[in-house]
């Protein structure tokens, strides 16, 4: 008899997982050029490194990721090699989601770091379980895609109307320097994002074991992204 | 041993998929088109395209530059071929040169080019043996290039004006 489940848990775990995540990050710093429609590739800067650092830590400290399941040395190598990339494609996803929601450059962008540093730093002192994490997430992403996608690009847009007379008005002096991109940008975004949330639902806080099924430990029970937990880690 | 085969068959594809993603964000690919150019290049397969390049040599001899110019940038979309490279540095020069004074736009483009060209010539020594044109050689394009970019004292010399074009 065949066991499709462990062998779809394997695939979805050493496969999919990571191909969603390494596409979070091919796709997470493209943008569209307005005039030329051309690709523009926008490598991740140095700031969304560090918030990806934090918001690694948050992942560990909410126990939605058991370091010490995923990177193990009793665990075969290639268990552990195949982990590692999982993280790394994880910490470089994290950086690029950051990257698709900041704005490129001016003011803006150090507004946007700001406040998501801000974030991420207060929330390392915050209690946390996993699927408060998962919520505060969606909510941060949301909001930073509505405020650049939606707000931001719409009010600097060519064709802009009275918001865009407002806001010239209002910040008359002040550099704020947004890049006029394609509304295809707001799409690529938003489908990076979605895939981004769709990679954390699937992380699993212990990877899959040998036998197919995920430990009985603690923190699969308590952990959980997906999970409905409301516990909070005390 | 299905597990181990799949996780196999995961680093592999990750390891594949991540370089692949860090050669785009490398060469910047501007469009699908460019990215299949690019893809060619490190297959070693990447060719130019013949006829566009003879037609943009066949514009170039009737002096409409900036038309040839566009059709070696479709012949060679992923600016791989020095000897294209060179032919489009050359362009620029033409059109940009003046009795009294260069274009530097179209000087620093062609500089660009033949830069590129010299980069992509075995030995950084690329010869065009083509009896239309008075430079044969990427270095003497290059100096000529550089010259006209230049700004010094000997541009007020009035015999600047006798000069001829290349």
């Amino acid at each position: 008899m065949k066991n499709y489940p462990a062998r779809n848990r394997a695939l979805l775990h050493f496969i999919v997982l990571p191909t969603i995540l390494l596409t979070v990050g091919l796709l997470g710093g493209l943008r569209i050029d307005a005039q030329t429609r051309q690709f523009i590739f926008v490598a991740p800067p140095l700031v969304t490194l560090v918030l990806a650092i934090l918001l690694g830590s948050l992942f560990v400290r909410a126990g939605a990721i058991d370091l010490h399941h995923w990177l193990n040395i009793e665990q075969p190598t290639l268990t552990n090699l195949s982990h590692l990339l999982t993280l790394v494609a994880l910490f470089f996803a994290s950086a690029q989601a950051f990257n698709s929601v900041l704005p490129e450059s001016g003011l803006l962008h150090w507004l946007f770091s700001f406040f998501f540093l801000w974030t991420l730093w207060t929330n390392q002192f915050s209690a946390f379980d996993a699927r408060r994490l998962m919520k505060s997430l969606v909510v941060l992403f949301s909001t930073a895609f509505v405020l650049k996608h939606l707000l931001v690009s719409g009010l600097y847009a060519p064709e802009g109307g009275w918001l865009r007379r407002i806001a010239s008005a209002l910040l008359q002096g002040i550099a704020i320097d947004v890049p006029a991109f394609a509304p295809s940008t707001g799409y690529i975004s938003f489908f990076a994002l979605t895939l981004y949330v769709a990679g954390l639902l699937l992380i699993a806080p212990v990877p899959v074991q040998p036998g197919g099924s995920l430990t009985n430990t603690p923190a699969v029970r308590e952990g959980a992204l997906a999970e409905s937990s409301d516990q909070t880690i005390e | 041993m299905q597990r181990r085969f799949i996780q196999i068959a995961g680093i592999i594809w990750t390891l594949v998929y991540a370089g692949i993603i860090v050669w785009i964000y490398a060469t910047e690919p501007r469009s699908f088109k460019e990215v299949a150019a690019n893809s060619q290049v490190a297959a070693g397969i990447y060719e130019i395209n013949q006829e566009k390049f003879n037609n943009g040599l066949a514009l170039f001899r009737r002096d409409q530059f900036r038309a040839a110019r566009d059709e070696w940038a479709g012949a060679d979309p992923a600016q791989k071929d020095p000897r294209t490279q060179f032919y489009i540095a050359y362009a620029c020069y033409r059109e940009g040169w003046g009795r009294l004074y260069y274009d530097e736009a179209l000087f620093k483009q062609g500089l660009e080019a033949v830069t590129r060209a010299i980069n992509l010539a075995p030995n950084g020594m690329l010869t065009v043996d083509d009896p239309n044109l008075q430079m044969h050689t990427a270095a003497e394009l290059k100096t000529e290039l550089e010259q006209g970019i230049e700004r010094g004292w000997k541009d007020l010399n009035p015999l600047k004006l006798f000069r001829q074009r290349k």
